[in-house]
């Protein structure tokens, strides 16, 4: 999404690593966020359990968790993992969207896609998509993560203070973002399965 | 059974007159590739193929993309078939430590995240992850691929540190040769942007510092190594093995060489082969040849870099 690169692996389902956490009833998700440590402005030496990342994998997991047919695989694991290649602000939303497209090219049933924007409200502008500087002003920042068909959200962030009305029209901005995305990913979907269609002979 | 007529190909897709006999015969083919993995690897070795049908000798399609990551001051991206290596490089200022005044330095780091192979887990990294690091660290300060004494700003004040990390995102087999392309090609792309830095503990008392590093300049590389991992199975030399291929060889033969042709390191760690000397004359051959595919890659990329930039 503009300068930030993400590149994600899905694996699964597969056989539950950890036996005690395994559960009869539904598959385990599982998510790991990692940030190259060339990936901002100044290269930081990241260790792998800092509460950011925990943070944003733990969100990252529960919005996936929300969409995907969990009861369908019992006793089994599906591992998400997120490397951020560039970060240039809104990395959780493209993190969130690259989810939804390697579940896709998993072939992991989900209820819809799962798409994800930010907002900000900047000048007493609402703004879509805000990047490391326009994130970094002070400005409130609004993440939202819907499901697209089905119209309900997922995930919603926000910090600091917007006052009540500001807020509404600030995340419908944000929705529409999310929507105008789905439609894209929905594109590149149909068109791989094209494409893989037309590969296997079909 | 697995029918020879089949030389691999685990993403060919069934033949469509097969139908329903074709799916059966594709699940047996699958069930004997993980039951049996030694014996179906050999059936095509028999007939001198591979099981991606590669002659024995033929390396797979590599390609190299610089200038990636638009943050880092040099970056590449570099695939062999499935295996992808991304390596970026931030050049930060140091007070470089007495005895070696007048130059830089470089530090190399090589990351598998969970991302890269379904045998890794997270929490616990490769094995091969800190092995890789150093080879690649030992190759690139024996090569003389760079002159520390470039990295030099101010002789016993500042020097650059070359901050070179490389991160494994598919793991497919000859990791080590793929991250020592994409080491090679980030340093080709490196430039040096000629930013304004501050020299720690200088400001007091002076109103004018003269600017020591005002233009943009690349790196000077002498001495580019490349380098080609064998597998020795038997009596056949498998180059470029994949990681199914890694896991059934237990013996592997890594040599890197120079621009001049000369050998900079041979790395052979055990394994069940006892190789003869013909046969790492062989190995040493067979470097050069892809040493040379390996340098045409990376100055047509270079070329289509600058193609870029001046467009």
């Amino acid at each position: 999404m503009g300068n930030t690169r993400v590149i994600v692996a899905v694996y699964g389902p597969r056989e539950v690593q950890n036996k005690s956490q395994q559960n009869n009833n539904q598959a385990l998700v599982r998510c790991e966020y990692s940030m190259a440590n060339f990936s901002t402005g100044d290269r930081t030496r990241r260790q792998k359990g800092d509460r950011r990342s925990t943070e944003i994998s733990l969100v990252i997991r529960q919005t996936m968790e929300a969409s995907i047919l969990t009861h369908l695989m019992p006793r089994s694991q599906i591992d998400i993992f997120v490397q951020v290649l560039q970060a240039d602000g809104g990395t959780r939303s493209a993190c969130i969207n690259a989810a939804t497209l390697a579940l896709a090219d998993a072939g992991i049933p989900m209820r819809d896609i799962v798409t994800s924007c930010t907002a900000g409200y900047l000048c007493s502008t609402p703004l879509l998509d805000l990047n490391y500087v326009e994130d970094s002003a002070g400005g409130p920042d609004v993440t939202v993560g819907i499901l697209s068909k089905m119209d309900k959200v997922t995930l919603l962030q926000m910090d600091a203070k917007l006052p009540m009305d500001i807020f509404e029209n600030v995340m419908q901005l944000a929705i529409e973002g999310c929507k105008a995305i789905a439609n894209y990913i929905r594109e590149v979907l149909l068109e791989n399965t094209k494409q893989l269609e037309s590969r296997r002979g079909g | 059974m697995a029918t020879t007529a089949r030389g691999g190909g685990e993403r060919e897709p069934a033949a469509g007159s097969g139908g329903g006999g074709g799916a059966a015969a594709e699940m047996e083919v699958e069930a004997y590739r993980r039951l049996f993995p030694v014996a179906y690897f050999e059936r095509h070795l028999r007939e001198s193929v591979r099981l991606d049908a590669r002659p024995l000798a033929s390396p797979r399609d590599t390609s190299v993309a610089l200038g990636l990551v638009g943050s880092a001051d040099g970056s590449a991206l570099v695939k062999f078939g499935d295996t992808t290596m991304v390596a970026a490089i931030k050049l930060e200022v140091m007070t470089p430590p007495a005895e070696s005044s007048d130059e830089g330095s470089v530090a190399v780091d090589f990351y598998m995240p969970p991302i890269c192979s379904p045998t890794v887990r997270p929490g616990r990294s490769a094995e091969v992850a800190p092995v890789i690091s150093k080879q690649l660290s030992d190759v690139i300060m024996s090569s003389g691929m760079i002159n520390l004494k470039d990295l030099c700003l101010i002789n016993g004040k500042a020097s650059w540190i070359a901050y070179l990390d490389i991160y494994c995102l598919n793991a497919d087999g000859s990791l080590f040769d793929a991250a020592l392309v994409s080491a090679v090609a980030a340093f080709t792309h490196c430039i040096d942007d000629g930013r304004v830095v501050t020299v720690p503990g200088e400001l007091e008392g002076k109103t004018k510092l003269p600017l020591v590093n005002k233009d943009k300049r690349k790196l000077m590389l002498n001495n580019v190594p490349f380098s080609l991992t064998c597998g020795l199975h038997k009596e056949h030399i498998l180059v470029d093995p994949t990681a199914e291929e890694e896991s059934i060889i237990e013996t592997f033969v890594t040599v890197v060489l120079d621009t001049l042709g000369r050998v900079v390191s041979v790395y052979k760690p055990g394994g069940s082969v006892l190789a003869y000397t013909s046969i790492l004359k062989e190995c040493i051959t067979l470097a050069k040849r892809r040493a040379q595919q390996l340098r045409n890659i990376l100055n047509e990329s270079v070329s289509a870099m600058e193609v870029d930039k001046s467009s």
